[in-house]
C-alpha cells in the first residue's frame, strides 16, 4: 500500500508540474546566424506576412549570392497573426538577422529588438538614395532613430502603375461581357448585375455551381467585409477611420448611414442566396481555393491579397478563356459620389519595413546585402528573372516575355526552384535604372498588355481603358496625414484609445457577420450599435486626431522652410 | 500518509543511502530534469506582479502587485473564457471517458480475435494525427458542401445545407466530437488492459448462475474496472482547464468567438499578440491554481467515498 501511495504521489507531482509549466512559454526562435559558406554569407529573415518559401537550391538566389556575396533564408508567417508570431519571438528573445514585423513592428521597437540604422545609412549609397531626406526624417521614431526601411511603393523616375493594387469591388469579366459591358457605379447596380447574371447562368461551363458573392472574413483580412463604407462614401483608404478631406477631422465609418445601407444590402443578398453562406466561416486558404476554381463572380478584396495565387491558378487551368479574371469597378453608394478607391503616387508606409535585429552579428554585412540588392543588376534578376530564360530582349533593349515564358513563370514549382524576388527586401518599382524598361514585368506597358488574358483585354477596351487603374480612375494623395492607418497600426493596449481600437475590432468580427445573417436586419443592426458603443470608440478617434494634426503641421513646417 | 505509531519511521542514514545509491542515481536525472524544466521557469511568475516590458527586463520593470489580476477579473472577456474553458473541459472529459469505456467493453465482447485487433488498431490511429489535420478534415466534412451536409440533405433531414461553424450553439459539441473521434481508441487501451486483468473464473461462475452478457458486463466488468475509472477521472479532472487550444483556435471564427475562446487563446491574444506578457502570465497562474484546487477537491471526494485515490 505504501509503495502504491508513493508511486501515486510521484505521478501526481509530475502531473501538477505539467500543469504549472504550461504557462511558461518558451519558443525556439530561428537562431540568428551569419555563417560563412564558401565565401557566401548566410543570413536568416522572418517576414510576419504570409509568403511562399523558395527551395534551398534556388537558381536565381544562387546568382544573387554570387553577385552580392550573401544569401538569405527567408521564412514567412504560417497559421498565425503577425502579432502572435512577433510576440512569440520577443518572449523567446532571439531573432533572425532580418525581420519585417508587419503589424507587430511597434512591439519589436518597444522590446528593443531592432538595430538603429541611422548611423550606418550614409555608408550605403543605394540605401541612402532609396528615400529623400524628408522621407528619412519621417521614418524617425519617438527616440529619434530610424529602425526600419519601408520596402514598397517607391517608384524610380516615375510611377508606372498598371494594376489597381488596392481594395475594390471586383467582378469577373464574364459577368460584364454577358451584360454587354454596362457602366456600373453604385452598390445597388453591382449586386443587381450579379443577381441577373446568376439567374441566367447559375453554373460554369463544366457545370460547377457559381458562388455569386463571397466575403473573406478570416482574422485580420476581414477588411473585405468591414471597411467598404469608407470607400462607398468616396473617401480614400485611410484604413481605420475617415479623415474628412475639408475639415481634416477624424470620423468613424462604422456607424454612418452608408454603413447601415451597405450592411442592409449584404443582409438582403444573404437572404437571397447571393452572398456565399460560408463567407464568415471560411479561412483564407479556402477562400483562395474558391477564387482559383473560377466559381466566384465577385467580392471585395485588396488586389495583393488574391492576385498572385488566383491569377496563376486561373492561367494554369485555362480558366482565363472562360472570363474568370477579375477587374475592379468604381463603386460608390450613390451616383454622383466621387470614388477614391485608387490613390496614385507613392504612399510611404512609415509603420513597418525591413529591420535588422539585435541578434544579427554582422550588421554591416547585412546592410551591404540590402544595398547590393538595390543595384540595377540585382533588381532585374529579382523582378524579371534570368535573361533569355525568363525574359527576352528586343533590338531596342526592351524586355518582353513570350506566352510560353509567362506560362512557365506562373508555375508554382518553377517559382520555388528558379525565381527569387526577395520580395520583402526594399525594391524599386516604377522604372528600371537602365532608363528603358520598367522595374517589373507587370509595369512594362507592352508586356503588361500582352500578358493580359484576352478576356481582360477585351473588357478594358470596352471601357476605353488601358490599365486596371483606369477602370477606377486616379486620385491624388489627399494630404500629408495619408494614410493614417500607418499610425493606427502602432497603437497598443497601453493607451485607452488603443484598447478601444482592439475591442472595436474584436466586436466587429463577431457582430458584423451576425448583422449580415440576421433574420431581422433592424434588430441586428441595433444590437450591433449598442454593443459597439461599449467599446468607447470615441477614445480611439480622440487619439487619432492629434496625429493627423501633427502630420499636417510637420508638412506645413517643412514647406515653410 | 503513515499515521504516527502505526509504522515506525525509518531514519535516513548513510547506510541506507549507500544501499540505495543505484536507485538514487537513477532518480537524480528526473529531479534535475524537473528542476530545470518545471521549477526554474516558475521564476517567470514574477512577471505577473509587475508591468513587464521586454526592454526593461525582469529586474527593471515596474512592480505593481496584484494590479494585473484585478485587470483580469474586471474584464468580461476573461470571465467568458473561463466559462468556455470549464464548459468544454467538462464536456470533453465526460464524453471522451464514456466513449472510451463503452468502446472498451464492446470490443471486449467481440469473440473473433482477428476482428478485435483490426478494430482496435484502426480506432487508435487518429490519436497520432495532429490537430491541424483533424480540424482540416472537420472543416471540410462539416462545410456547406461537405459529406455531413451532403448526407443530411440527401436523406431529407435538412432542406438546405447547414453551416455548422456559423452557430455558437453547435461549437462545444463539435469540439467534443473531435475529441471523441480522435481519442476514443487510444483511451480505450487502458480500460481494455484492466478488463483483461479481471479473473475469468468470475465470468464462468456468473455464466453458470445464468447471468447473460448484459448482466456480466453490469456486475463483473464494470465493477472490475471501477478503480481504473476513478483514478483516470481524478487525473483528468486536473486537466479540465486544459480544454484545448489548437482545436478552438483552428475551428473558431468571428461568429462563434464568444463561445470558442479558451483561457489559452486569451493568453495568446493579450499576452503574446498585444505584448502584455504580465497579463498573460497572471491568467496562466490563475489556471494553474484552479487546476491544483480541482485535483485536491476531487481527491478528497474520492477519499470520502472510500474509493481509489491519488494521494
Amino acid at each position: 500500500m505504501r509503495r502504491k501511495q508513493i508511486t501515486a504521489l510521484l505521478v501526481t507531482g509530475a502531473m501538477v508540474l505539467g500543469t504549472i509549466s504550461g504557462c511558461s512559454k518558451g519558443t525556439a526562435a530561428t537562431g540568428a546566424s551569419s555563417k560563412e559558406d564558401g565565401g557566401i554569407k548566410e543570413f536568416t529573415a522572418f517576414f510576419a506576412v504570409p509568403g511562399d518559401e523558395i527551395n534551398d537550391d534556388n537558381e536565381i538566389q544562387q546568382h544573387l549570392a554570387e553577385l552580392t556575396g550573401a544569401k538569405v533564408k527567408e521564412t514567412w508567417l504560417t497559421g498565425q497573426t503577425a502579432e502572435e508570431a512577433v510576440g512569440t519571438l520577443i518572449a523567446g528573445g532571439e531573432y533572425p538577422d532580418f525581420i519585417c514585423g508587419s503589424d507587430g513592428t511597434s512591439q519589436l521597437y518597444d522590446a528593443g529588438a531592432l538595430v538603429a540604422l541611422d548611423d550606418y545609412i550614409d555608408d550605403y549609397p543605394n540605401i541612402k538614395n532609396f528615400f529623400t531626406k524628408l522621407e528619412w526624417e519621417q521614418l524617425r521614431q519617438a527616440d529619434g532613430h530610424i529602425y526600419w526601411i519601408p520596402q514598397f511603393n517607391n517608384s524610380y523616375e516615375k510611377d508606372m502603375q498598371t494594376t489597381h493594387n488596392d481594395e475594390a469591388f471586383w467582378i469577373q469579366t464574364r459577368v460584364l461581357k454577358w451584360a454587354g459591358y454596362p457602366k456600373i457605379t453604385t452598390m445597388d447596380e453591382y449586386f443587381d448585375l450579379i443577381e441577373r447574371y446568376q439567374e441566367a447562368n447559375p453554373t460554369m461551363e463544366d457545370g460547377t455551381k457559381n458562388i455569386p458573392y463571397t466575403i473573406l472574413c478570416d482574422d485580420w483580412r476581414y477588411f473585405c467585409l468591414e471597411n467598404a463604407p469608407l470607400f462607398l462614401d468616396g473617401y480614400p483608404n485611410d484604413g481605420s477611420c475617415i479623415v474628412d478631406l475639408d475639415t481634416k477631422k477624424v470620423k468613424d465609418y462604422n456607424t454612418t448611414p452608408t454603413a447601415k445601407r451597405y450592411f442592409q444590402k449584404l443582409n438582403e443578398e444573404f437572404k437571397k442566396g447571393i452572398v456565399d453562406p460560408e463567407s464568415f466561416t471560411q479561412i483564407y486558404d479556402e477562400y483562395i481555393t474558391k477564387l482559383s476554381t473560377g466559381r466566384v463572380l465577385g467580392m471585395i478584396d485588396q488586389w495583393w491579397d488574391f492576385y498572385v495565387h488566383v491569377n496563376d491558378a486561373l492561367k494554369q487551368q485555362g480558366l482565363e478563356d472562360q472570363g474568370c479574371n477579375y477587374v475592379p469597378l468604381p463603386i460608390t453608394i450613390d451616383k454622383g459620389v466621387k470614388n477614391r478607391w485608387h490613390t496614385s503616387g507613392d504612399t510611404l508606409n512609415v509603420g513597418s519595413g525591413l529591420s535588422i535585429t539585435v541578434s544579427c552579428k554582422d550588421v554591416r554585412g547585412a546592410l551591404k546585402f540590402v544595398d547590393d540588392l538595390l543595384s540595377e543588376e540585382a533588381i532585374t534578376l529579382r523582378n524579371w528573372g534570368e535573361k533569355d530564360v525568363d525574359y527576352l530582349v528586343d533590338q531596342d533593349g526592351l524586355f518582353y516575355r513570350t506566352p510560353e515564358i509567362r506560362m512557365k513563370v506562373s508555375n508554382t514549382a518553377y517559382k520555388a526552384s528558379h525565381l527569387c524576388p526577395y520580395s520583402y527586401f526594399p525594391v524599386w518599382t516604377g522604372m528600371s535604372q537602365d532608363g528603358i524598361n520598367a522595374a517589373k514585368p507587370e509595369l512594362q506597358p507592352n508586356e503588361f498588355l500582352d500578358s493580359l488574358p484576352t478576356n481582360v483585354q477585351e473588357c478594358l477596351e470596352a471601357y476605353g481603358c488601358k490599365t486596371y487603374v483606369e477602370m477606377v480612375g486616379e486620385n491624388e494623395i489627399p494630404g500629408p496625414w495619408y494614410p493614417i492607418y500607418t499610425f493606427v497600426g502602432t497603437m497598443t493596449t497601453a493607451t485607452p484609445g488603443g484598447t478601444a481600437w482592439i475591442k472595436m475590432r474584436e466586436l466587429k468580427h463577431e457582430y458584423l457577420p451576425k448583422v449580415v445573417m440576421a433574420p431581422d436586419f433592424e434588430a441586428g443592426w441595433d444590437e450591433y450599435l449598442s454593443a459597439y458603443e461599449t467599446c468607447n470608440p470615441q477614445a480611439f478617434l480622440d487619439e487619432v486626431q492629434p496625429e493627423v494634426d501633427r502630420r499636417i503641421k510637420i508638412a506645413e513646417e517643412a514647406a515653410a522652410n | 500518509m503513515a499515521s504516527i505509531g502505526k509504522v515506525k519511521k525509518e531514519r535516513i542514514n548513510w547506510k541506507e543511502i549507500k544501499k540505495q545509491k543505484v536507485l538514487l542515481l537513477l532518480s537524480a536525472g528526473y529531479v534535475i530534469y524537473g528542476f530545470i524544466f518545471c521549477y526554474l521557469p516558475l521564476a517567470g511568475w514574477l512577471m505577473a506582479f509587475e508591468n513587464y516590458k521586454p526592454k526593461a527586463g525582469f529586474f527593471h520593470s515596474e512592480f505593481i502587485g496584484l494590479g494585473k489580476f484585478r485587470q483580469l477579473f474586471l474584464d468580461d472577456g476573461f470571465i467568458r473564457v473561463i466559462r468556455n474553458t470549464l464548459a468544454m473541459g467538462v464536456i470533453n472529459l465526460v464524453t471522451t471517458m464514456v466513449a472510451a469505456i463503452v468502446f472498451a467493453i464492446l470490443l471486449n465482447e467481440v469473440k473473433s480475435q482477428g476482428g478485435k485487433k483490426v478494430v482496435q488498431t484502426i480506432s487508435y490511429l487518429p490519436h497520432f494525427l495532429s490537430w491541424i489535420i483533424v480540424t482540416g478534415i472537420l472543416h471540410d466534412a462539416l462545410s456547406g458542401t461537405g459529406i455531413v451536409n451532403d448526407l443530411l440533405v440527401r436523406f431529407h433531414l435538412l432542406m438546405e445545407p447547414l453551416n455548422f461553424f456559423a452557430y455558437p450553439k453547435y461549437f462545444w459539441w463539435i469540439v467534443a466530437f473531435a475529441n471523441v473521434w480522435k481519442e476514443t481508441g487510444w483511451n480505450a487501451i487502458i480500460y481494455l488492459a484492466s478488463i483483461t486483468a479481471i479473473d475469468t473464473a468470475l465470468y464462468e461462475a456468473a455464466a453458470i448462475d445464468g447471468a447473460g452478457r448484459w448482466a456480466r458486463i453490469k456486475y463483473i466488468t464494470l465493477p472490475g474496472i471501477k478503480p481504473t475509472i476513478i483514478i483516470l477521472l481524478l487525473m483528468n479532472a486536473g486537466n479540465v482547464l486544459n480544454a484545448g487550444f489548437e482545436v478552438q483556435y483552428l475551428l473558431g471564427n468571428g461568429l462563434v468567438q464568444s463561445v470558442s475562446q479558451t483561457i489559452d487563446i486569451y493568453v495568446l491574444k493579450w499576452g503574446i499578440s498585444q505584448g502584455d506578457y504580465s497579463l498573460g502570465t497572471a491568467a496562466g497562474i490563475f489556471k494553474s491554481v484552479v487546476s491544483i484546487t480541482i485535483i485536491l477537491i476531487a481527491n478528497e471526494m474520492a477519499k470520502r467515498a472510500g474509493e481509489e485515490r491519488l494521494f
